[in-house]
């Protein structure tokens, strides 16, 4: 069953609420697969707020705190695929910062939907959309960040 | 003398050996050291009672003689003293202190090439603090009364300036919550061989327990360092017997045992309401800044990126410092305990950057102070 179709089966925690995601895409790469998802036609949710990035490699864990911290119900790390860095290791630097901060998040007892790495190239336009409703499907079953601060939609 | 070997040893002054800790070898090692112009200054404590005692950094030969004997209950850690000071020096330090000196090696605010680490066995420090109430609860003596303290054979024996005895074992001191210090229970670097030379009593027999210390050179500046004490005529060493050898080995495991047993002790998995554990815990922080002032392998200075995050005046669910800490620490955390020794607000800071530490360490396969092997991160090579 894919994730859409246990997304139509439960019931969403809250009706009618959209959750907010975070997508962080490097420029040379995802945010290239995001505008091929547009220009495919591809549909996906209204969901994500993309934040263009030169490198994913750029990427400070800080920011993705930060975007928690303010209300992000979700946060995606996207970037060129391993060996296609337009800076020659950037998203190796990546996969390693990610580890750690996977762990911290984990550990904090957030959930691990909330967080996701996927390299996307810039011709992937559909694999594009298709993660993004996947994820959106995920968290929408998943509920609000338990790190929203209060009166954040 | 080379790396590898391990002798018994003991000072050749009569005050010092009958005052220091097992022999007064290391005091004796480091004032030979200053003597012969090995090093321009030595780090030690200056016992000011048996609960306090201040680090110093000094060249005079007679403070480092006076420094011998044993504080349990002084947990210092010197990695932070000599950073950034670019001094020639040696100093004794337990395991923990030569992890954090290692660190700081690592981040350049220390030449190790000049930095003699004479390692202490160590089987765990108590807080200052909390022997005295133990004292008062536990033991029944007022502790300005006490005049010396010992660890024996699993007991902690305080002495009375009476003369008189008292001793309980560590097991049920703990168990009621005083003893060692939590991050020295779980700790598992028991003979620090990642320092130059590693001293304790473990592995004397016979006739010259308490009275020698034994000593394992783990590195050329190690066997350079007692070489030179030998030759000053400061101390005096023989070949250690092999009972002695195999008897060090066993304490050592059943420590480090101990020690792993204690970690499935304290970190039991959180099942649920994780978050709400962290956030309970880190509810009282005052945004001091202690924690990362004394952490020993935090190298930022005065102006850093958690410190960014004092006093924002958000509205954020968890402390956007104490996040930029538990990354940090991820990989750098060495469980020396004193996050938790100084903080005022009383947060059990080392248990939750060790919740962190573990599984990124444990994944990484990273021991940070144990080499000078660089952090994950930094081994990212260009292709080709």
């Amino acid at each position: 069953m894919s994730a859409e179709a246990v997304a139509a089966t439960t019931p969403a925690k809250t009706d009618g609420w959209e959750p907010k995601i975070v997508a962080f895409c490097c420029n040379w790469c995802s945010y290239g697969g995001a505008d091929s998802a547009g220009m495919g036609r591809f549909q996906q949710p209204a969901s994500t707020r993309i934040i263009r990035v030169m490198c994913s490699g750029r990427i400070d864990p800080l920011h993705v705190f930060n975007a928690f911290l303010e209300g992000a119900d979700a946060v995606l790390v996207t970037g060129c695929h391993i060996g296609d860095c337009h800076y020659v290791n950037g998203n190796d630097k990546t996969k390693i910062k990610y580890k750690y901060l996977e762990n911290v998040v984990r550990e904090l007892g957030i959930e691990k939907e909330r967080l996701q790495l996927n390299w996307i190239s810039a011709s992937e336009g559909e694999r594009f959309a298709n993660f993004i409703r996947d994820v959106t499907a995920q968290i929408k079953k998943l509920g609000p960040s338990p790190l929203k601060p209060e009166g954040v939609a | 003398m080379q790396k590898g070997e391990m002798y018994v040893g003991w000072s050749t002054k009569d005050d010092v050996r009958k005052r220091g800790g097992s022999g007064g070898l290391v005091t004796s090692m480091l004032a030979a050291a200053l003597e012969k112009k090995f090093v321009d200054a030595v780090v030690v404590l200056k016992k000011i009672n048996e609960f306090e005692a201040v680090p110093i950094i000094t060249s005079d030969v007679n403070e480092v003689l006076n420094s011998a004997g044993s504080l349990h209950s002084v947990p210092s850690n010197f990695a932070k003293l000599i950073a950034n000071r670019n001094l020639k020096v040696a100093l004794p330090a337990k395991g923990c202190d030569v992890r954090g000196i290692i660190e700081q090696g690592k981040r350049n605010a220390i030449n190790l090439d000049n930095t003699f680490i004479v390692g202490l066995n160590c089987g765990g420090s108590m807080h200052p603090v909390v022997t005295r109430e133990m004292l008062e609860v536990m033991y029944k003596i007022k502790p300005e009364d006490v005049h010396g303290e010992e660890i024996e054979k699993g007991k902690l024996i305080f002495e009375t300036k009476d003369g008189k005895e008292h001793a309980i074992t560590i097991d049920e001191l703990e168990e009621k919550g005083y003893g060692r210090r939590e991050s020295c229970r779980y700790c598992t670097i028991k003979v620090p061989n990642n320092s130059d030379i590693a001293c304790g009593n473990w592995g004397v027999t016979g006739d010259l327990v308490g009275k020698a210390t034994f000593v394992e050179i783990n590195s050329e500046k190690g066997a350079k360092l007692l070489q030179n004490a030998v030759d000053a005529g400061y101390v005096q060493v023989q070949k250690p017997d092999e009972k002695g050898v195999a008897m060090r080995a066993k304490i050592k495991g059943v420590m480090e045992d101990l020690g792993k047993k204690w970690k499935g002790k304290v970190f039991v998995p959180i099942e649920n309401g994780r978050l709400e554990y962290f956030r309970k815990e880190l509810e009282h922080c005052i945004d001091c800044g202690a924690c990362k002032t004394v952490c020993p392998t935090c190298s930022c200075g005065d102006v850093s990126k958690c410190t960014e995050y004092h006093f924002r005046g958000d509205a954020y669910k968890m402390s956007m410092y104490h996040l930029v800490r538990f990354l940090h620490l991820a990989d750098a955390c060495i469980g020396c305990g004193q996050c938790s020794d100084v903080c005022p607000a009383d947060i059990p800071l080392t248990r939750l950057y060790r919740r962190f530490a573990n599984p990124v360490q444990e994944q990484l396969k990273y021991e940070p102070g144990m080499d000078m092997q660089k952090p994950p991160y930094f081994e990212v090579k260009l292709n080709e």
